[in-house]
């Protein structure tokens, strides 16, 4: 049995930093095994949600038209949230983040033109053909041409190490059951523990009941816990996430890009007593649309909802379940489940400040900060701000939607786990999201993930076969 | 434009296109979903375009995150080929003396008699007129009695398929047949099969894998049609312009024309053949719904019938010097009386009803097609 042979490398997890990982380990070392905890068809974690990746470029071309300088991209970054965790290894992202595209498409990947209705990505952000899915597909074809070893429906169930060195782990396959798999060094990129909602529960409490996961049931940390209780260093905040509004009828798990909205800029959004708590026009929407799961997660009963008018229903994404509407405000805060006096009271006190602020509608513009703003009004509304006015209204109820937890395993510019002790594993080595909390702190950048997922893939898989050569 | 509540496959088939125009991850792969997008709410005969626009490429089902075990159960490609299969039946013409369309099975039947007829006839009249020379068809049957043969069945099905066309556009709404850049425009879709590319990831056919097998074989049947069309035409401009009667030396723009084109159907229709039985086996062993079933056996009856009449086609005229040269034309002759009596009651009205919905597409999307955008 192939199993009882060492394998040089064995990645777990197969989404993109996992794929990334393998692929380029398997181009340095002959026997890599990639460990993936989902079945075929479900392969791929939260790659399968995906669709673009931010990276800097020098140049425009017919996929992302224009320049995105690297002091561009830093900027972006340091402004979302608390900044970069580590400024020695977000600066290395991005550095790494130019040559991201090129790796790309000679490993298989094709793109598109930008998607229609998202506003201000296509400059700054490439998008894949057909989305993450179609990514994976190419990717897992790569791999396997490439000749490495695809085990579908595996689990982990231990990571076994003596000292600094780990020497193989245990999985379980489903029928086949528990074995021991032999490694010469191991790449953990099986991402964070957004879907397990005992561990939110330890630092989010009871909010955490209300919060909905936008990938698989899978993204359970088991990979994470086992580190830790090796011994790995933590990085990241115990909050850290990357989480958006999305819509509070969404499945518990895994309702991914459809349950998303898009409406906050154009709308006023107001909790569960009927008033706004936050600027829903205060920067471009990408740069933005990441603080809107904290926001609504720090609200009574985590939810929210957003309320506009026939006036911008066009200009976003239209949501999959379909927003409530009606002649009035107060009838759409009725169809909400909100006192409709409450809401109608906001939209007049909203609208009114819009006035004192000398609205034109001329001046309204979706495609850049347009500075059509509130007068007098707290929280203001920066941008965007026009009179709710025009029948129907719309509305829908939000909740925070998990994306992914950046708290993780701490590591070195060579990608390997750091431990508790000052030290490091020889033969440990971390990818995307599991790693996230080294770059991102509280906030979060549209399409960085598969950056941070591409950059550190590269980087794990080929000091992995680097320290696998080392061991045989 | 046909309103009314969406039902059945198109309350099936509007649930999941909600979900595309929410998500639009597929939007590079072909002409319905930003088609799709730029609709402000979905009617049956918005579905129905979208239907036709579709050419089962299925490169966004295997893109499709959404797709079974997945909740949402998204299928997009199996979806659409539910209501093809319906529109294929809804729009055929009502006649004035019917309350019903002709049935398919009506139809068939028909066409079915008049086959036996042209053969019986054939087989009476013994060797037709024996007035031309050796090679000529007109040594088995007679030029007028030819002409009726096949001339009578296809200007009933020259009717039908413009009473069906016609019935079509207005259930969809159709514009653009006046445009010239949109005619333009669906013309050199339909002759690159520009929708089978998948934004330049080929089809995920016959089996998930990125393959253009079947936008190859696909051309070389369309072409290859185009092809025995020209020479007909050549053969007639040769006969009744230039007075020069059949049989027409190898080296002629009837006989080759006539060649080539018959060896691409008949390559391009088995290839086919093939890779349906393939794409059959994957569907099998995968557990996905994939093409309606009723519709994936009228594709198979479709090239089966193209074959056969690109195959006793090219015989007769290979074998034109000998002595099976009667029986080959008179079994070629029913076989044409028969394709061209039932054509509008089997798959090849997807030339039309794609043509249509690619002339739509293009007058809607202003000259632009997949990946642009306006």
């Amino acid at each position: 049995m192939s199993d009882q042979v060492p394998w040089d490398v064995v990645v777990i997890g197969g989404g993109n930093a996992g794929l990334v990982a393998a692929i380029t380990a398997r181009e340095r070392v002959s026997r890599v095994l990639l460990l993936e905890r989902a079945p075929a068809v479900l392969r791929g974690g939260n790659t399968r949600h995906t669709r673009n990746v931010r990276c800097v470029h020098d140049t425009g071309d017919a996929y992302t038209p224009g320049v995105y300088s690297y002091s561009e991209l830093w900027g972006d970054l340091c402004a979302v949230g608390d900044g970069p965790s580590s400024e020695e290894l977000a600066s290395l992202t991005v550095r790494e983040s130019a040559s991201v595209p090129s790796w790309m498409s000679a490993h298989g990947i094709r793109w598109q033109p930008p998607l229609t209705g998202t506003l201000h990505l296509g400059r700054t952000n490439r998008f894949f053909l057909g989305g993450g899915k179609a990514l994976l597909n190419s990717y897992y074809r790569t791999a396997l041409q490439a000749g490495l070893t695809v085990f579908y429906d595996c689990t982990v169930e231990d990571i076994e190490v003596s000292g600094d060195r780990c020497t193989g782990v245990v999985v379980s396959r489903g029928a086949a059951g528990r074995s021991r798999i032999e490694a010469r060094s191991v790449v953990c990129a099986s991402g964070g523990f957004e879907a397990n909602l005992d561990w939110l529960r330890r630092y989010w409490g009871d909010a955490a009941d209300n919060f909905l996961v936008r990938g698989p049931a899978t993204n359970d940390g088991r990979v994470l816990a086992a580190l830790y209780g090796l011994g790995a260093a933590r990085a990241g905040q115990e909050r850290g996430f990357h989480s958006v509004a999305i819509d509070a009828r969404s499945p518990r798990f895994d309702g991914g890009i459809a349950t998303r909205l898009d409406s906050i800029p154009f709308s006023v959004v107001v909790n569960s007593a009927g008033m706004r708590f936050y600027d829903e026009g205060e920067e471009l929407w990408p740069k933005r649309y990441a603080i809107w799961g904290r926001n609504i997660a720090g609200q009574p009963g985590q939810i929210a909802y957003s309320i506009w008018d026939s006036a911008v229903n066009r200009l976003f994404l239209p949501p999959m379940y379909g927003p409530a509407a009606a002649g009035d405000v107060a009838g759409v805060a009725r169809a909400l489940g909100l006192a409709p006096d409450a809401v109608t009271a906001t939209v007049a006190g909203f609208n009114k400040a819009v006035a004192a602020a000398g609205f034109a509608p001329s001046r309204f513009d979706p495609s850049r900060l347009d500075g059509c703003r509130t007068e007098g009004l707290a929280p203001p509304k920066s941008n965007w701000a026009r009179p709710i006015d025009t029948p129907p209204f719309y509305g829908i109820a939000m909740r925070p939607g998990i994306t992914f937890t950046f708290m993780g395993v701490r590591v070195t510019r060579e990608a390997r786990v750091q431990t508790t002790d000052g030290g490091a594993f020889r033969n440990v080595f971390a990818a995307g999201e599991i790693m996230s909390g080294n770059v991102l702190s509280s906030g979060y950048l549209g399409g960085f993930g598969l950056t941070i997922g591409t950059v550190w893939g590269r980087i794990a898989g080929a000091s992995a076969a680097a320290a696998a050569r080392e061991e045989s | 434009m046909t309103q009314g509540p969406l039902d059945g496959i198109f309350a099936e088939a509007s649930r999941q296109l909600t979900i595309c125009n929410a998500c639009r991850y597929c939007e590079g792969y072909c002409a319905v979903f930003p088609a799709l997008e730029r609709l402000s709410e979905v009617t049956q005969g918005d579905v129905t375009h979208l239907a036709d626009l579709c050419h089962d490429c299925r490169d966004c089902y295997t893109a499709c995150m959404y797709a079974p075990p997945h909740e949402f159960a998204v299928n997009v490609p199996a979806a659409l080929s539910a209501v093809r299969r319906h529109s294929y039946d809804e729009y055929l013409p009502r006649f004035p003396w019917a309350a019903r369309p002709v049935s398919r099975r009506a139809a068939m039947l028909a066409a079915g008699l008049a086959a036996v007829s042209v053969l019986a006839l054939l087989s009476v009249l013994a060797g037709g007129t024996r007035t031309g020379v050796p090679g000529s068809p007109y040594r088995v049957i007679a030029y007028p009695a030819l002409l009726a043969a096949v001339g009578l069945p296809a200007l009933w099905s020259v009717l039908v398929m413009a009473g069906s066309a016609a019935r079509y556009w207005r259930a969809t709404g159709g514009r653009g047949l006046a445009s010239p850049g949109a005619l333009l425009s669906a013309l050199r879709q339909a002759a690159g099969l520009r929708n089978l590319r998948g934004g330049g990831a080929d089809c995920s056919y016959p089996t998930d894998e990125p393959s253009a097998a079947r936008r190859r074989l696909h051309g070389l049947v369309t072409w290859g049609l185009v092809a025995c069309a020209c020479s007909t035409v050549a053969a007639a401009v040769s006969q009744d312009i230039a007075g020069d009667p059949p049989p027409y030396p190898v080296a002629s723009a009837p006989v080759l024309l006539g060649v080539i084109g018959g060896a691409g159907m008949v390559l391009g229709c088995g290839g086919l053949l093939l890779l349906r039985r393939a794409a059959g086996h994957a569907a099998a062993a995968s557990g996905a719904p994939r093409e309606d079933a009723a519709l994936a056996r009228r594709g198979y009856a479709l090239l089966a019938g193209l074959l056969l009449l690109a195959a006793t086609g090219l015989l007769t005229l290979v074998l034109r010097d000998t002595a099976a040269f009667g029986p080959l034309l008179a079994i070629h002759l029913a076989v044409v009386v028969a394709c061209f009596a039932i054509a509008p009651y089997t798959k090849f009205m997807h030339v039309i009803y794609r043509f249509l919905a690619l002339v739509h597409d293009s007058a809607e999307s202003a000259g632009g097609g997949p990946g642009k955008r306006a």
